[in-house]
């Protein structure tokens, strides 16, 4: 009898930022279906180590009592529809539901190398829940990468420099993007709300485009040198300034996604982090929602002379 | 007393910091800045059990001060120290 709920298995590969992620999900389910955001990221098996494997299979949600301690069930970031939970060796992440069938949960190791999700297939927001879970486990897993994984929409100017916009939520950090897209030219979206930073050996900082962009279908496999980062508060008038030292790693971090209660997650983070505002310039900007708010932020990057912050 | 093990000081730019994850449900970090002094001494004191004369000593030992000025500013500092909750509890 239980040979017959054995299911097999097929493998996807996936390479965002260049790290390879790799999904084991039931052979009967389309992959490209359920996570149309992902098509474009697929890669044929190459021969490099997935960083990340995640493996789904239809199963009950394990009772409340396994879940582990409550670590989280608020984030500025995250959105409030879920919770974090710890336990010895694993870290619980839950999809809350009033109807005990609809919620979803994954169980990942420390370092989220390895993760398995529950849920149930016929849930017709399967895919966003599994989207969701997945950013969960990049932005960790990149984390030991010298990723970051950053809530900000980018634009990339002239193909080859981007410039990300940061802010709480509502600040307009989409609509700052759409003003230079309407009055910069050769202006284009590479993401409007997870784009994810890496920090070369060479020093340099490359932002890429993933499957994960908010409410805006920008999906794209591309990359741009990071020019750097500007934090957004809306304002009576624009108004731009230069940030250095803890300033601008004040400016950037909270934009950025480490869970806490995992140190050395979060060290690795601070770590890059600190870095990387040494090698970008980073600038807060007072802003009206208006074309000269972004003829203000171009400026500041692209007319004026620019110091390096070194 | 000791200094808490799990912050990590950092030089970004001209100035040193740690970041202080929250253990609260809210996601909301505090950013410690450490004038070159208190950086020198955090690093003095590291991973040791100290009180306020230790720190004097190293006061004294680096600066040209009167151990009596040594005195005061290593309490001053240590009060700030427990006010930003950087001691172990």
């Amino acid at each position: 009898m239980e040979a017959n709920t054995v299911l097999e298995l097929t493998n996807h590969y996936y390479e965002i930022a260049g790290l390879q992620l790799e999904l084991r999900f039931p052979s009967a389910l389309n992959l490209d279906h359920i996570l149309p955001s992902f098509v474009g990221f697929r890669v044929e098996h190459s021969n490099k180590t997935s960083a990340a494997v995640v493996t789904f299979r239809e199963e009950e949600v394990p009772s409340e009592e396994e879940w582990g301690t409550l670590r989280s069930d608020i984030s500025l970031v995250w959105g409030d529809n879920f919770r974090f939970y710890e336990q010895k060796d694993a870290f619980v992440t839950l999809i809350k539901h009033k109807i005990k069938d609809k919620q979803w949960m994954m169980k990942s190791t420390k370092d989220f190398r390895e993760s398995r999700i529950y849920g149930k297939a016929d849930d017709l927001r399967m895919g966003e829940f599994v989207s969701w879970l997945l950013m969960v486990v990049f932005g960790q897993v990149g984390l030991q990468h010298r990723l970051i994984l950053i809530h900000a929409s980018v634009i990339a100017y002239q193909q080859k420099q981007g410039v990300a916009f940061l802010g709480k939520s509502g600040t307009g950090k989409s609509t700052h993007s759409r003003l230079w897209l309407q009055h910069i030219p050769d202006t284009e979206l590479l993401n409007d709300d997870n784009p994810v930073v890496r920090l070369e050996e060479d020093g340099r900082a490359i932002i890429y485009g993933t499957p994960w962009s908010g409410k805006t279908p920008c999906y794209k496999n591309k990359c741009v040198e990071l020019k750097g980062f500007v934090r957004l508060e809306q304002a009576p008038l624009n108004r731009f300034t230069w940030k250095k030292g803890m300033e601008s790693l004040v400016a950037v971090l909270p934009s950025c996604t480490a869970l806490r209660w995992n140190k050395d997650l979060f060290n690795a983070m601070t770590d890059t982090l600190s870095q990387l505002v040494e090698q970008v310039n980073v600038g807060y900007l007072e802003c009206l929602p208006d074309a000269d708010a972004a003829r203000t932020s171009h400026n500041a990057f692209f007319e004026e002379k620019v110091e390096t912050g070194l | 007393m000791k200094l808490r093990q799990d912050l990590v000081l950092r030089k970004v730019g001209d100035d040193y910091i740690m970041v202080d994850p929250s253990q609260g449900m809210v996601d909301l970090s505090k950013v410690h800045t450490l004038n070159e002094t208190a950086a020198w001494l955090w690093e003095q004191l590291s991973g040791k059990e100290f009180d306020g004369d230790d720190v004097a000593d190293l006061l004294c030992d680096r600066y040209d001060v009167t151990h009596h000025q040594a005195n005061l500013d290593a309490i001053a500092l240590l009060e700030e120290f427990e006010k930003a909750g950087l001691l172990e509890a």
